[in-house]
């Protein structure tokens, strides 16, 4: 974890300034000699004075710049606990889907999704419209970071699918692309997921031109709410088993309205 | 002595003499009424106390009041409709156990020796505990009540009720004297008629099976929660059903070295489960939830039960909700949650191995409360007077409990003279048991209802309540006094 922070406060430069002796007493707390042992492979388990650090850092850093991806991770693995992951895992255990992705445990990266296959299948189709946004992104599904700050394993692979998941929501929502779509994706999210991280990237709206203000708040945000509230959970959806449903009918079954031009 | 006091005390004494004596004297000269014999023309089906109902509380009545020397020359009949010579009889198998028990409190069973029928309970199926474990099904948050080697103290007796019911009947026999009228049903209960020298106008009459009546100086109501004793005396009962259902089973558990037994409890939102323990390997399973779940359990394979309720001590409470609705296979996802859920082994009870056939069953929890426990010539006790949530244990207790009050202050009425039957010899029966039990039925009426959400606020709420009642070890020891009935 020290790292982490350490390289991203570092780079920002806020602590080039101080004498070194500064950064070194303030860093102390990071390497408690009773840190207890990993739960899982990558786990950094945190006391929760550096639960709390973290998640202030990373929400400062993150809305300064919005590209760092890493700090808006961590910011979301930091403010999951209490409560909020753990609540999205029981709506994952209440259902019969959420129960056998709980089990089964599938990851989604370039070993498991063939990016060839995926553009073969027809338009229209979930794994076409995926691949696509993808290629349009210029991403692979490898860019995802791994959970370390999320003590329960089981927890930690609910954010992991959340992330993983994410460019899936952009193929089901057709939200546009552009700046206004990524937030009024991130508002669905939170209405239908509540994990934290989702509601404080609203903060954006406020790095938003006055005319992408007005069109977010007054048109996607509506029905961003709306639908993350009504439609069914999201993180439920086997999306390896629906690559070839087609995205009209999967909108349908989940009780999704298309979104606004 | 002193002059001065001869002087003043001559005066004083003749004139005392004079007022005292005198008019008692005249009182036994001038008697206008010849004395009778009362025990000479008392009607055969006249009684000093008929007791309706032949369980726990009716039976403990009968057989305090054989025993204590002051109320044995009270006439006492006892009507039962069932066949009490079940209860008689009871020949018990070693391994197999009722799945009826009930944990005596210390106090309870004090009472019981009292009254000499604890020696005629088989004890070596009867299980002390002395530790206990209670924690929240959502929050995780526990209070203990450790065994402790030093200072142990039994919480609680774990009997089964026809332990209970065979020991009284065994005192009651060797007692002799009252009058057990059993496979008998009441066909009504009315007043009586002015008999000329005997007015028993205000005395009830019971009409039982068979065309027999008996006039009750006294009419115990020990007749169950739809008592017919209480319809009569016009006493209303009020309270609400949970809409919960008590299932019951007798399980066999992973075996455990040493002497010491633990009961366990824990709360999830649909009610709480407990595990109590039984001699040997055995343990007794209460468990209180929805109708739904109730039924379901009754239906379930023997492994399936099985893993359901190691799950209900062991998975988040969403676990136990959606393996509730699965149509099998409940073990196999028994195996997969329990894997991957983290516990702590020392605070859930021993692996469940299996359950004893035919010993499911299920019973509606209701909370009952009698507006008061007597009025003239009619008492209430036990399940009549009041029913309670099961989830501490304490229905079967309140019933010793109100037969212990009652025979208390029967007890005082004889020998003081009074007519057991009017309100105004029962009154301190009332007003001792009525606060007692209220107090008890609204504690756990709370506990119920605290309990039975998930949601976010109260669970943090009533979890840190907890902690802080499991740190305070004052607290505690009192909560366990309360407990052990201690009068």
């Amino acid at each position: 974890m020290g790292s982490l922070v350490r390289s991203a406060i570092g780079r920002t430069g806020i602590l080039r300034g101080f004498p070194r002796i500064v950064s070194a007493s303030q860093f102390a707390p990071f390497t408690s000699p009773s840190r207890p042992p990993p739960n899982y492979e990558g786990h950094v388990p945190l006391t929760i004075p550096e639960r709390g650090l973290l998640a202030m850092g990373s929400a400062v850093m993150s809305l300064l710049n919005p590209r760092r991806g890493d700090l808006i991770a961590a910011l979301g693995e930091a403010t999951a606990t209490p409560y909020f992951i753990y609540r999205l895992r029981d709506v994952m255990l209440s259902s019969p889907t959420g129960r056998k992705i709980l089990k089964d445990r599938p990851r989604i990266n370039s070993a498991t999704m063939s990016m060839e296959r995926l553009r073969s299948l027809p338009d229209g189709t979930v794994g076409r419209e995926y691949a696509a946004w993808l290629d349009k992104e210029g991403v692979s599904p490898d860019t995802r970071s791994q959970v370390r700050y999320i003590d329960d394993p089981e927890c930690a692979y609910v954010m992991q699918r959340y992330r993983e998941c994410h460019d899936f929501y952009h193929a089901l929502t057709g939200l546009p692309i552009v700046v206004e779509g990524e937030i009024a994706l991130k508002a669905f999210e939170f209405a239908n997921t509540l994990i934290p991280m989702t509601g404080l990237s609203m903060f954006a709206v406020a790095r938003l031109k006055p005319e992408e203000r007005r069109r977010a708040l007054t048109t996607y945000f509506p029905w961003a709410i709306r639908n993350g509230l009504q439609a069914k959970e999201v993180i439920n959806i086997y999306w390896e088993e629906e690559l070839e449903t087609d995205v009209k009918e999967l909108r349908k079954r989940i009780g999704l309205e298309k979104p606004p031009e | 002595m002193s002059p001065i006091w001869w002087l003043r005390s001559r005066g004083a004494i003749p004139h005392i003499k004079s007022s005292t004596s005198r008019p008692q004297f005249i009182a036994f000269r001038y008697s206008p009424v010849p004395r009778t014999y009362a025990t000479t023309n008392v009607p055969e089906d006249l009684y000093d106390v008929v007791i309706v109902g032949g369980g726990p509380a009716g039976l403990s009545l009968a057989t305090s009041l054989r025993s204590s020397s002051v109320t044995s020359r009270l006439r006492v009949a006892l009507i039962e409709g069932l066949d009490l010579g079940a209860g008689r009889k009871w020949k018990p198998s070693i391994e197999n156990y009722s799945n009826r028990v009930s944990s005596l409190t210390p106090g309870s069973v004090g009472f019981l020796n009292d009254i000499g029928v604890w020696k005629h309970v088989q004890r070596n199926r009867v299980q002390a505990y002395h530790g206990m474990q209670v924690w929240d099904g959502v929050s995780g948050s526990r209070i203990e009540f450790n065994w402790d080697a030093k200072n142990s103290s039994t919480i609680a007796y774990m009997t089964e009720n026809v332990n209970l019911v065979h020991g009284l009947l065994s005192r009651l026999e060797e007692l002799g004297g009252a009058q057990l009228i059993d496979k008998t049903r009441v066909e009504g209960i009315s007043f009586g008629e002015d008999r000329g020298t005997l007015d028993l106008r205000t005395w009830p009459v019971v009409q039982i099976a068979g065309g027999r009546k008996l006039v009750a100086r006294l009419l115990v109501g020990a007749d169950g929660a739809n008592s017919p004793v209480r319809t009569f005396a016009g006493i209303e009962s009020r309270g609400w059903d949970y809409g919960r259902h008590g299932a019951v089973a007798t399980v066999k558990i992973e075996g455990m070295p040493g002497a010491e037994r633990t009961a366990y409890q824990r709360f999830l939102p649909t009610g709480p489960i407990a595990l109590l323990p039984l001699p040997g390997n055995l343990a007794t399973l209460v468990w209180s939830t929805t109708p739904e779940i109730a039924a379901q359990l009754k239906k379930l394979s023997s492994v399936d039960f099985v893993a359901m309720v190691n799950g209900a001590f062991r998975l988040s409470h969403v676990d136990i909700a959606y393996m509730a609705k699965m149509d099998g296979r409940i073990s196999e996802e028994y195996e997969w949650r329990q894997s991957v859920t983290p516990l702590d082994m020392a605070g859930v009870p021993s692996t469940i191995l299996e359950v004893q056939e035919n010993s499911v069953s299920s019973f509606p929890l209701k909370m009952r409360h009698a507006d008061s426990y007597i009025s003239e010539r009619v008492a209430l006790v036990g399940d009549a007077a009041h029913t309670v949530h099961p989830l501490a244990g304490q229905g079967l207790n309140q019933g010793i409990g109100d037969v212990q009050s009652l025979i208390k202050t029967l007890e005082a009425a004889v020998q003081a003279g009074q007519d057991i039957g009017s309100t105004l010899s029962l009154e301190p029966y009332c007003s001792d048991q009525y606060l007692r039990n209220s107090l008890m039925i609204g504690v756990v009426d709370k506990l119920h209802k605290l309990y039975g959400t998930a949601s976010p606020p109260v669970v943090a709420v009533r979890s840190l309540g907890l902690r802080a009642v499991n740190a305070m070890e004052g607290l505690k020891s009192m909560i366990m006094k309360q407990a052990a009935g201690e009068r």
